[in-house]
């Protein structure tokens, strides 16, 4: 191929050059290795030399071009414009380029343009002068710079779009701290205006409720030299609450020192205030729930309160007879004033777990002692059990342990159970209305907790909506009872379901997941 | 005027408080009570058909007052029910006074309308004993007659005179006067009128 080049170039020789053939051979050489396409032009713009690095780049043979414009390499516009730097080069001596360099598009002989890098030289010591021009294709840097650019601006708008903020933070200073655009946002800065230092950082932004946890969550991360994983709040300047999901990581150096801090923080407040409502709708929701079960079990209540009442009112009375009395047994009117005192405290007693049934509170996760809560329980469900005639038969296997949970919502969640299996057995002789409450530790450790009745047992048209909200049998129910029972077992971690029972009726369990040291604390 | 047992108030009630007071205010008034917690355990108890009343509570887990009320009417039980009830439990209440029960009364109570209660209870628990008594005795009279005099008395009750029942009997009139002698005696009747009122109090349909 360096051939033809010598071919054509041979053509080319004017004879008056007065360069010695070495220092031709050495021009030769220099123009045909360069990378870079090196045209040279006379003072008009026509073409003398064309490297072979031109003829690759441009896709002429040098024949074709040498005595053209150089013009023929340039798109519109830039053919008008050259033709104008050159006679006003010629006119004033303005240099516009030469030395400077600057980015052009080129033309090659398909017509296609490209982006170049152009540097321009004046050959001196000759009148009229001649020029040199380098070109160096840039197609590929621009692409990359293009593709670089782009994937910059959509790494911002998915930040954006998921209000997430990155940052890298040198430790050993060799580097500047980068903080992400979005970062700044999510923390009501202006872009650029204030480096987050890590050390203000807990005293300046974050919530003080959450400072030692993140703390701790720190020193984790660089105790086990793991990664950060912590949710909690910040204060902003404007005195806005924020939640943020942070993630983060140290990376170590070679010789084990920590180099760089990197980690994204996700504004999760949107979420949080989903999640909040929908976690007071369901409260409210599980509230009501309560609420219509105490309706429900109204009647039984105050039959309840009136069993103590009416036992105070005749011991009273028998109080009154038996001092009247001349031979009376002081023993016995003191044995009925006992008796007054505790039927008392009795009637309180049913009024106070009623109150806290009831209540409408923060739900809360303790330690529930199993047997203490059925002990809890029971007033309110033989309540209802006695005013239905049915036996209510409490079997607790072995030793229960203690469960993580709330309390009311767990009594909730029996109480439903219980009146269900009342309600079941409305038609059944009222000897054989028996409803067993029992509980035990299943292979698994965890808690189970039965509640078995021998009504009519489930349609099986029934148990596909049994668990849906508002689907009921029942001529006053509500529908919600075990839909509620059910989301109150799986935020426990337990499962409920129902089999059927031995002979007739139902049975519906529910686990509970046993406290572990580490969360029963 | 019968053999004389002094009469109890039984009680019957699931609520132990309840129960406890019961049998204070009734051993208050001097009258003699015993309690039971459960209608099982009142009907298994040894009463001897005792005279008295019964004070029951209507809601009761396992058998219900209800229910004990059913099963002393099979027993022929005439013992008197009162029934204690909730506020509630008025129709039940009223299933129980189709049944038979005295009264009710409602929890809470006074003291003197319950004694009362019972006391109408007791009065009557004693005439239905006089009553039943009466109809022993009667019944006792009525099988020491002879088959004969059994004619004649059913005659006689039947309003027949003395020459109407001698011809029905193809006897002499003065054989049927010696009978009718006889069967005045035997029933210890005052007179025609109250010897038909002792035959009616025994033969009546419901009986």
């Amino acid at each position: 191929m360096a051939n033809s080049t010598r071919t054509r170039r041979a053509s080319n020789k004017s004879g008056q050059d007065s360069r010695s053939a070495v220092a031709e051979s050495e021009f030769r050489a220099l123009l045909d290795a360069a990378v870079d396409a090196i045209i040279v032009i006379d003072h008009r713009g026509l073409i003398e030399e064309f490297s072979l690095a031109a003829e690759r780049i441009f896709g002429y043979p040098a024949e074709e071009v040498v005595g053209r414009n150089v013009t023929v390499l340039m798109p519109e516009p830039f053919q008008g414009e050259h033709d104008r730097y050159m006679d006003n080069y010629a006119l004033t001596g303005e240099q516009r380029i030469i030395g400077v360099g600057r980015e052009v598009r080129a033309r090659r002989k398909d017509g296609s343009s490209f982006p170049c890098d152009l540097a321009v030289g004046r050959v001196g010591g000759r009148e009229p002068p001649r020029f040199v021009g380098i070109i160096r294709d840039i197609t590929q840097r621009k692409l990359a710079e293009e593709l670089l650019r782009r994937s910059e601006s959509e790494l911002r708008l998915a930040q954006e779009l998921a209000n997430l903020g990155n940052y890298v933070v040198h430790l050993d200073g060799s580097e500047p701290d980068y903080f992400s655009p979005q970062l700044y946002r999510i923390l009501g800065n202006e872009v650029g205006t204030e480096i987050v230092q890590l050390s203000d950082y807990f005293e300046q932004w974050v919530h003080p409720a959450d400072v030692d946890r993140l703390r701790d969550a720190f020193r984790d991360m660089d105790e086990t030299q793991g990664s950060l994983d912590v949710e909690y709040r910040v204060l902003l300047r404007d005195g806005s609450t924020k939640h943020l999901h942070h993630i983060a990581q140290t990376v170590y150096d070679a010789a084990g020192q920590p180099a760089r801090h990197i980690g994204t923080m996700h504004d999760v407040t949107d979420r949080r205030h989903a999640e909040d409502e929908a976690r007071q709708l369901q409260d409210r929701l599980t509230h009501f729930a309560r609420l219509s079960t105490m309706g429900e079990m109204a009647a039984g209540l105050a039959h309840e309160i009136n069993q103590p009442l009416s036992a105070i009112a005749t011991y009273a009375q028998a109080c009154q007879r038996m001092m009247k009395l001349p031979d009376h047994d002081p023993a016995d009117v003191l044995g009925a004033l006992q008796q007054i005192n505790s039927q008392a405290l009795r009637a309180g007693e049913v009024i106070r777990r009623l109150r806290n049934f009831v209540k409408n509170r923060e739900v809360t996760r303790e330690p529930v002692d199993c047997a203490r809560l059925l002990e809890d329980l029971r007033t309110l469900a033989e309540t209802d059990a006695r005013l239905h005639n049915v036996w209510l038969r409490i079997e607790s296997e072995g030793e229960l342990p203690t469960v993580y949970a709330d309390p009311i919502q767990l009594q909730q969640v029996i109480l439903n159970l219980v009146r269900n299996a009342i309600d079941a057995m409305a038609d059944v002789p009222e000897h054989r209305r028996e409803v067993v409450l029992s509980t035990r530790q299943t292979e698994d450790g965890e808690v189970e907790i039965t509640v078995a009745d021998h009504g009519t047992g489930l349609a099986p048209e029934a148990t596909e909506h049994l668990f849906s909200a508002f689907f009921t049998t029942k001529s006053g129910g509500t529908g919600l009872g075990l839909a509620i029972s059910r989301s109150i077992v799986r935020a426990h971690g337990g499962r409920l379901w129902h089999t059927p029972n031995e002979g007739s009726g139902a049975r519906f369990h529910f686990t509970l997941p046993v406290a572990s040291a580490a969360n029963g604390e | 005027m019968i053999k004389e047992t002094k009469p109890t108030v039984f009680v019957v009630d699931d609520d132990a408080a309840v129960r406890d007071s019961l049998r204070m205010l009734l051993k208050s008034v001097g009258l003699p009570v015993e309690v039971f917690e459960s209608g099982q355990e009142f009907l298994d108890a040894e009463r001897d058909d005792r005279p008295g009343c019964l004070v029951l509570d209507i809601r009761m887990p396992g058998m219900s007052g209800l229910e004990l009320q059913v099963k002393l009417n099979e027993r022929h039980s005439i013992l008197p029910i009162i029934f204690i009830t909730g506020h509630g439990d008025v129709p039940m209440a009223v299933e129980a006074m189709q049944a038979g029960a005295v009264d009710f009364i409602q929890k809470p109570f006074r003291d003197q309308d319950l004694l009362d209660r019972i006391n109408q209870g007791l009065e009557k628990d004693a005439g239905s004993r006089r009553m039943l008594a009466e109809r022993n005795m009667i019944r006792k009279r009525l099988e020491s007659l002879t088959p004969r005099e059994r004619e004649v008395l059913d005659l006689v009750v039947a309003g027949k005179a003395n020459k109407v029942i001698a011809g029905d009997l193809n006897l002499s009139q003065r054989t049927v006067e010696i009978h009718r002698a006889r069967v005045m005696e035997k029933m210890e009747a005052h007179s025609l009128a109250h010897l038909v009122r002792m035959v009616l109090e025994v033969e009546r349909p419901d009986e």
